[in-house]
């Protein structure tokens, strides 16, 4: 079943053309890496997928139905979320609000419940609290819990942002190059993180990444864009000796 | 839980507190109600500038919409409200409750208008655009005959062949008339119940999964927004309360002075609001209320300068800016904990 269907998608800015009639697909349950050469497009496909930008030509579809009508915030709440290559998280808020926040689009409680507070707001809020204490568990982030998300080293920054986007309960999760910045041993141990996201979540993931060992470490296929086009699609074995792939990051000569 | 106790205490004393305020000497009597006013409009203000992060600069124009609308109300409907609650203490409370939720929802449709479209911008422009509102309101009441236009409103003349009007006009200088002047309603109670009901309402919504969105469109709209925050909603929704709680405090403003004037709700006006919450500290409540009251009293200090009022709230803006730009009270990041939902 393919979960993600990005069907001839072409996005130009003036006379720019960022993404040229891309075609490619995530199923479900699969970890797929979009890799590129700086500038090929790979931000600006995940601005269309998840409503930032509306795509020139072509269609996005999720589950089947066309997301390229909706906002952000609603293509959030169909089941898509993302990380940000600069982090982004919430500046004045705890970790925990800033995973709280995940959970407004499922909130029941309205603006007056908020304010009046019943019996049915707080146990709602327990809920959160207990889903979020969760999740913060299972990260190893409990024991920053209340500091500023801001504080925080960049590696465990790249984390709450992961298990902010893993708390919208989304059935595909978009990371924007993950492992930026990070020293060798961040980078195994991201590797291992996404890995276990993936099983224990049960979700698709779509990665970019810059990083050949993290891509190549785990992602099931690969698929690589330059100057806004698909040069190559394949497992990574393949796309290692894909010539096209090689000439696109090393130049001519070496291919 | 412990809020909602604190609350209704709150609201307990204020009513005894009132039966020992109202024999106070007059001019600290009002120096007190006006302090009361300002912290409504300073806390109100602070949940769009402070918490949400929306520069605005027409809160003075909120004001002005629930100022107006409820003492127009008052004095035009004075027989109405006369002949159906009458003239004793339940009869009035239950006019003033009446008249001061219309200025409220006045303000707040005010508030839905002008901020629909203009909240689509940011930083200057909609400082720009909503200090344009603000002055478009002033110009407006300032040519409505209805309410005096700059002559400002003291109460209605109603004539004996039904016309009503804020004035006498010539053609009906012979004709008999009543006069209905706004009935004074602002008192301590009043004034003060509101400012435990905006502070408990502010707390409540910020302290709440649901109030901390306000935040997150604060720091990162687009973070938000992919984390299925509809942010356009909730600064709506921020720019919309902050108004209805402007217009109250327009409406308890007009009720105590018993003469509105167009002039009142300048820019400076909303400059003085704008400058008690940066004073305080964004997003601060608690450094806000303490601003409000500051910059309530600090006027009346300075009345042998009074000339030099506006230097001197310059100067210390300067210097705060200087020397904490987080605001007396606010948050400066890193080197507290932030304050977790309790």
């Amino acid at each position: 079943m393919k979960l993600l269907e990005i069907d001839n998608c072409t996005m130009r800015f003036g006379g720019l053309t960022c993404v040229d009639r891309l075609n490619s697909h995530v199923s479900g349950g699969e970890l797929v890496g979009m890799i590129g050469p700086n500038g090929a497009g790979k931000t600006t496909v995940f601005n269309i997928i998840t409503g930032v930008y509306n795509p020139t030509e072509g269609d996005v579809r999720f589950t089947g139905k066309s997301v390229v009508p909706f906002k952000p915030y609603q293509v959030a709440d169909l089941g898509i979320s993302r990380t940000f290559q600069n982090i982004r998280l919430f500046q004045s808020l705890s970790v925990r609000d800033n995973i709280r926040i995940s959970f407004i689009k499922s909130l029941k409680a309205g603006f007056f419940d908020s304010i009046i507070q019943l019996k049915h707001f707080s146990n709602e809020e327990k809920e959160f609290d207990e889903k979020i204490n969760e999740l913060l568990e299972i990260f190893g982030l409990i024991d920053v819990a209340d500091e500023y998300a801001k504080s925080l080293p960049y590696g465990e920054q790249r984390k709450v942002e992961i298990v902010r986007a893993l708390a919208t309960s989304p059935k595909l999760l978009l990371l924007d190059e993950p492992a930026a910045g990070m020293n060798p041993t961040e980078k195994i141990e991201l590797m291992n993180l996404i890995k276990m996201v993936k099983d224990k979540f049960d979700i698709s993931i779509l990665l970019i990444e810059h990083d050949m060992k993290v891509v190549m470490g785990v992602c099931e296929r690969i698929f690589v864009l330059d100057h806004g086009q698909k040069i190559a699609e394949g497992k990574p074995e393949e796309i290692k000796r894909n010539p096209k792939v090689i000439e696109a990051y090393l130049g001519e000569t070496h291919a | 839980m412990k809020s909602k106790l604190l609350f209704l205490l709150s609201l307990v004393v204020i009513f005894f507190l009132n039966f020992f305020v109202e024999n106070i000497d007059p001019y600290y009597y009002t120096i007190i109600i006006y302090i009361g006013i300002n912290i409504i409009l300073a806390t109100s203000l602070n949940l769009i500038n402070g918490y949400t992060g929306q520069f605005s600069l027409g809160h003075a124009g909120f004001m002005a919409i629930g100022g107006y609308l409820s003492i127009a109300i008052s004095a035009y409907f004075a027989p109405f409200f006369i002949n159906t609650f009458g003239t004793g203490a339940i009869g009035s409370s239950i006019s003033f409750i009446i008249v001061l939720i219309i200025g409220g929802l006045g303000a707040a449709i005010a508030g839905v208008i002008v901020g629909v479209p203009s909240l689509r911008l940011k930083g200057d422009y909609l400082a720009i655009t909503t200090l344009g509102f603000a002055e478009i309101i002033r110009v407006i009441i300032q040519s409505l005959d209805v309410v005096g236009a700059s002559q400002g409103f003291r109460g209605a003349y109603i004539f004996a062949n039904g016309l009503k009007a804020a004035d006498i006009p010539a053609e009906l200088s012979n004709e008999p008339y009543v006069f209905y002047s706004i009935p004074k309603y602002t008192n301590f109670f009043w004034t003060f119940m509101f400012v435990a009901i905006i502070i408990y309402f502010i707390h409540n919504l910020i302290n709440s999964t649901y109030g901390r969105g306000f935040l997150a469109v604060k720091d990162d709209e687009v973070a938000a927004e992919s984390m299925g925050v509809n942010t356009t909603k909730f600064k709506v929704i921020a720019f919309v309360s902050g108004a209805f709680f402007a217009g109250i405090a327009g409406a308890l403003y007009g009720h105590f002075n018993l003469y509105l004037n167009p002039e009142d709700f300048n820019f400076l006006k909303s400059v003085e609001i704008v400058v008690m919450v940066i004073l305080g500290g964004m997003g601060s409540m608690i450094g806000v209320i303490i601003a409000a009251v500051i910059l309530t009293i600090l006027p009346e200090l300075l009345r042998g300068v009074a000339e030099y009022r506006m230097i001197i709230y310059a100067l210390l803006l300067i210097i705060m800016m200087l020397t904490r730009p987080q605001g007396l009270f606010g948050v400066k990041l890193r080197k507290q904990k932030p304050t977790p939902i309790k």
